[in-house]
């Protein structure tokens, strides 16, 4: 169970044991969490059981989207092994801005770099989208010269 | 922008001030670059390197030239050397990135064994500079033509700010002479993954013990005095550059004197906590 070590207005430490559950995909909660320690485990539900997106640590963000955009979770979070978290509330999120400006710079940099990551996969399936198309119409195209070949000889 | 590096080895040293008519720092960091490297240190300036805001173009000319030489001459040694700016050389970045081949960086997030450290110059966290650019721009100005009268009257003024911090000492947890605004920047970013928090901007070199493996580091000046900053496998140790620096007859007075006040302070607060304690009630 999830025990508040240090409660304030607008930011709060909250504990994990191994396992316990931050939140859940399609939870309707706001709060965005920083790693103090130990590991979150990000997951999302698949055709085929679970997919594990992400392993963050001592550092990393987590549930800035739903905190930012107001939508609910998209992925479920989960603690591996113990784990401290600081919980940022959406009231305080300018707040903690204000008096600690490079985590609204990291933050950005989090961000772009998901971007330039989702660009990279996106490319590269639409390539592999791109060589499957042009194979089939290669093979299609083939198939059609032996076709019209057949016919020719018979 | 490079701000998550990895390294084993680190020193770092901030507010030289190269270009500022009373910064002497140029001898030192020169043989301090060369000895970082030889002991294959990777090196952070962490700030104020260079001087804008109170430049003497004369002193910039004699200064800058042999420390991008020995900086460049440690990124050739395969040592990475990095540049945190700060307030005195915002102007400069433009330009750092071209001369001495190092890496320039608004803060940097270091990985050191299983260390997280931050290192950043600290001048956002000054409430002067944030609350009154312009005033604290113009104060800064003005002091230069103090400086011109006699560099040592930097010297009192460090003085004046670590006496004046005393009274504030028993209230906030934080480096003597600093405002405790530092502390609670340094604490908020503890709080969020850090284990280590390294400013400068302050001049005044130091730390402070957060328990629970957290702490928070000044790199001091390397104008002023020999502190340096040292990370080996994710440990944190401030250190003296074992260098005898040139000390004027101003200097040597306002460093007796500052001691004496100094040694009656110590007193006269102890007296009054020792007072303050009988009056508490059991």
């Amino acid at each position: 169970m999830a025990k508040a070590i240090e409660k304030k207005f607008e930011q709060e430490a909250r504990a994990y044991d191994d396992g316990e559950i931050i939140f859940r995909e399609g939870e309707e909660t706001r709060e965005m969490y920083i790693v103090q320690r130990g590991e979150v485990v990000v997951s999302k539900k698949g055709p085929r059981g679970d997919i594990e997106l992400a392993i963050l640590k001592k550092g990393d963000f987590v549930g800035e989207m739903s905190l930012l955009e107001s939508l609910p979770r998209t992925a479920t979070a989960k603690a591996r092994g113990k784990t401290s978290l600081l919980a940022i509330h959406p009231g305080g999120f300018l707040l903690k801005i204000r008096r600690d400006p490079t985590f609204a710079f990291e933050m950005m940099q989090t961000l772009s770099r998901r971007i330039r990551m989702t660009n990279e996969n996106l490319m590269r399936e639409l390539g592999r989208d791109i060589a499957q198309k042009e194979a089939v119409q290669t093979a299609l195209t083939r198939s059609e010269f032996d076709t019209a070949n057949e016919i020719v000889k018979t | 922008m490079i701000t998550d590096i990895q390294s084993s080895k680190l020193v770092i040293i901030s507010d030289l001030h190269l270009g500022n008519p009373f910064s002497r720092a140029k001898q030192m960091t020169v043989e301090f670059i060369n000895w970082a490297v030889r002991e294959e240190y990777d090196i952070v300036i962490n700030g104020d390197g260079f001087e804008i805001a109170q430049v003497s173009f004369t002193q910039i000319a004699r200064d800058i030239p042999e420390v991008l030489n020995a900086m460049k001459q440690a990124t050739k040694a395969g040592r990475n050397l990095y540049y945190v700016v700060g307030n005195h050389d915002i102007v400069f970045e433009n330009f750092l990135n071209d001369w001495g081949g190092f890496k320039v960086a608004p803060f940097l997030n270091v990985w050191s064994g299983d260390q997280r450290i931050r290192i950043e110059h600290g001048h956002l966290y000054d409430p002067f500079f944030v609350k009154n650019p312009d005033l604290y721009e113009f104060a800064t100005w003005l002091g230069g033509f103090a400086l011109k009268l006699h560099p040592s009257l930097y010297n009192l003024w460090i003085r004046f700010e670590k006496f004046k911090s005393r009274f504030r000492k028993k209230q906030t947890k934080g480096i003597l002479g600093e405002h405790p605004a530092f502390n609670d920047a340094a604490v908020e970013l503890l709080n969020r993954g850090f284990d280590t928090v390294v400013f400068g901007h302050t001049h005044h070199a130091g730390e402070v013990d957060h328990g629970d493996g957290k702490k928070y580091f000044n790199s001091g000046s390397f104008m002023l005095g020999t502190a340096y900053i040292e990370i080996v496998n994710g440990v944190v140790q401030k250190k003296n550059y074992p260098f005898k620096m040139k000390m004027s007859r101003l200097d040597n007075v306002i460093d007796n004197v500052s001691n004496r006040i100094d040694h009656v302070a110590d007193k006269v607060t102890d007296q009054i906590e020792k007072a303050s304690d009988k009056m508490r009630l059991p």
